[in-house]
């Protein structure tokens, strides 16, 4: 399984101008959204401006949110199928929680957050020290914990967000919305903490050659399970986000995240392998699958055809973005000295 | 995932049944199905009357099935998402097509066969030809089916012949499940398949890819076979459905998404390839559907019922992993 990781390293480019695979690839696909954006003009006079950009970034928020942890395990050659329970725990937990008051906020939202990094703790403990996989640990782990949220509900959440998080989601600073502001900021962070910390390259080497990293003195563990709880962590911030901008909480709000968020991070270029990924190509996945998803609605194509484009989308985006497209790619750009 | 050392194990020979051939064979799961099956007949007195046995192997044959496929897939080293798509798909298309009598049934089991198998190849095509990752390719496959299921039917409804729903799932001779027969079908085919090339070849691809193919085996075909295969006993699974729901439904194939791979590591298969069989998903999908209907009579409330069901997904990953760990360490390969 593991034989294609290594798909690009065998020619020498010390000497050769390198192109990196993943700018081309985060290129590729910021510019496909933006083609979209502008060509979707065509579809409705109201599309291709700025307000357009507005809506969709500000949807696709969620769904960014939730895939920076999802994108971390798969790096870790995880992947994590709790992420929807673990949403809705955030979501319900925080709407009854807080009941429509703004009274326990401030420690209403970290022991929520608290909570969802314990389930990824579990999640990180089940696969690194008792070696369970990942796709077990983590959809056993979401069931139970789908099951708990179920049981603590009496199958009916009850409760509201506090009001002043449903008046953030609906603040504007400068002009432009609050949650697109926490967007940019997270996704900052989040971009600094995965491609230019020492803690996001130790992700990656651990990812790359699992023995290797460990021979070279990398808490390989520790490394592997706090992938899990940041998922966890991003996976309840987002229901806690959701909820608020919903003003409420239902038990399958997160069941429409799971897929899109692995979706999002394969469509940006990491390898569902593990050891080669960027947050600004999840990024960019999202904000592909957003574009597509709201222009294929403006088109008023049912639900199945729009179903079926965005599948095709994401294999279209698997097919061209594959290693050997790229190697022919450099091999037309770059001259070998 | 962790790439094994390039070492083949030659398969032998012993004599009774080791510690290996305990965890490489259906064995565990079995015993805890026949434990599981004691239970339920102590703790509800109807458990073995002819309805209750006749609806118990009803409802557990599709997800049977479905775990059946995709233990052809998981053998050899990879994933197939596409179930749930596959299974809606299958199961929208039998409810427009009201094919009444013998022949329609015949007619529809066709048509079925020959999505599931289409979709399968198009996964197989994909991955062995491709060298798409199989959890990425099949996530988009399982997409684009179940977009097709909503273009065919928007809502649940449609109708399935009554062909299909009576005498498919009636019993033989008084007291044996048409169900069940097709289950223990299903057992003796892979019993012998298991001992064909293709079956070797299958799990040989799965436990070491590069020692497969040095000796000899066409390791993108095994793959493609595999997917193909995969996509055959999905669309029977949704026959089946249907025949038990007797309506269609667009989006009734999702419950089987992580159903199949809990059934499947629940008998015990290695996610990652090279150890498991088919036989054990089938039991371990009776297990998974018979632990319901043990925790209804006991009394545990349906809200937590899967509390139980995930943890005992993650100790029966565990024990299987123990007892294989032993079997190793004894065998002294």
């Amino acid at each position: 399984m593991a034989s294609e990781t290594t798909a690009t390293s065998p020619e020498d480019t010390r000497t050769s101008r390198k192109i990196s695979p993943t700018v081309v690839t985060v290129a590729t696909i910021y510019g496909l959204v933006a083609f979209m954006i502008v060509a979707s003009r065509l579809v409705s006079p109201s599309f291709g401006g700025l307000s357009q950009l507005e809506t969709i970034l500000y949807l696709s928020s969620f769904l960014v949110y939730c895939a920076f942890g999802q994108g971390l395990v798969i790096l870790v050659r995880g992947l994590d199928l709790s992420v929807a329970s673990v949403i809705t725990v955030g979501g319900v937990l925080s709407a009854s929680l807080m009941d429509g008051s703004n009274d326990g906020l401030l420690y209403v939202i970290p022991t929520v957050l608290v909570i969802c990094a314990l389930i990824g703790a579990i999640n990180g403990i089940g696969v690194t020290v008792f070696n369970v996989p990942p796709f077990i640990m983590t959809m056993a782990v979401g069931i139970i914990v789908y099951s708990l949220s179920l049981g603590f509900t009496g199958g009916t959440p009850r409760g509201f967000p506090a009001p002043v998080l449903n008046d953030l989601m609906q603040s504007r600073v400068l002009g432009i919305p609050s949650p697109i502001w926490l967007l940019i900021a997270f996704g900052a962070l989040c971009t600094v903490l995965q491609s230019f910390s020492s803690y996001g390259r130790k992700l990656t080497a651990v990812g790359n050659n699992p023995e290797a990293a460990y021979v070279a003195g990398l808490p390989r563990r520790s490394l592997i399970g706090s992938a899990y709880v940041i998922s966890a962590l991003c996976a309840g911030l987002t229901g806690i986000l959701l909820a608020s901008y919903a003003n409420g909480a239902t038990l399958r709000m997160g069941d429409d995240y799971l897929l899109p968020s692995i979706a999002a991070v394969v469509v940006g270029g990491s390898s569902i392998l593990g050891g080669r990924g960027t947050f600004l190509g999840t990024i960019g996945g999202a904000l592909l699958l957003t574009t597509l998803a709201t222009i294929l609605s403006a088109l008023g194509i049912g639900q199945g055809w729009k179903t079926v484009m965005e599948g095709g989308v994401i294999l279209l985006a698997l097919i061209l973005l594959r290693d050997q497209v790229f190697d022919g790619l450099r091999a037309m750009f770059v001259r070998k000295d | 995932m962790v790439e094994a050392s390039p070492t083949f194990e030659a398969p032998r020979r012993r004599r009774g049944p080791s510690l290996r051939y305990i965890a490489d064979s259906a064995f565990l799961i079995v015993i805890i199905y026949a434990i599981m099956a004691v239970v339920y007949i102590a703790v509800q007195p109807s458990a073995l009357s002819a309805y209750s046995v006749e609806s118990l192997f009803n409802n557990s044959l599709p997800l049977m099935l479905a775990a059946a496929g995709a233990t052809f897939v998981i053998l050899q080293g990879g994933f197939d998402l596409s179930v749930a798509g596959t299974i809606s798909l299958v199961n929208v298309t039998i409810a427009v097509l009201p094919m009444e009598g013998a022949g329609g049934a015949l007619a529809l089991l066709g048509l079925s066969l020959l999505i599931g198998i289409t979709v399968g190849a198009i996964n197989g095509f994909i991955v062995a030809y491709l060298r798409i990752q199989a959890i990425a390719a099949t996530l988009a496959t399982m997409i684009i089916c179940q977009g097709l299921a909503l273009v065919i039917l928007k809502a649940p409804g449609g109708f399935v012949s009554d062909f299909i729903v009576y005498e498919l799932t009636g019993s033989l001779i008084d007291r044996l499940p048409i169900a069940l027969v097709i289950a223990l079908a299903i057992i003796a085919f892979w019993t012998l398949f298991s001992r064909l090339d293709a079956g070797r070849n299958l799990l040989a691809v799965g436990q070491d890819r590069k020692a497969a193919a040095l000796s000899g085996i066409n390791v993108a075909r095994t793959e493609f076979l595999a997917f193909v295969w995969a996509g055959a006993f999905y669309a029977l699974a949704a026959y089946m459905l249907a025949a038990q729901t007797s309506t269609g439904n667009p989006s009734a194939g999702e419950p089987f998404l992580l159903l199949t791979f809990a059934a499947v590591a629940l008998g015990g298969t290695a996610f990652g390839g090279g150890r498991g069989g088919v036989t054990a998903s089938i039991f371990g999908a009776a297990t998974l559907m018979l632990m319901q209907k043990v925790l209804f009579s006991l009394g545990v409330s349906s809200f937590y019922t899967g509390v139980i069901q995930g943890m005992i997904m993650i100790l029966a990953v565990l024990f299987s992993a123990a007892v294989h760990h032993a079997a190793k360490a004894r065998g002294g390969s």
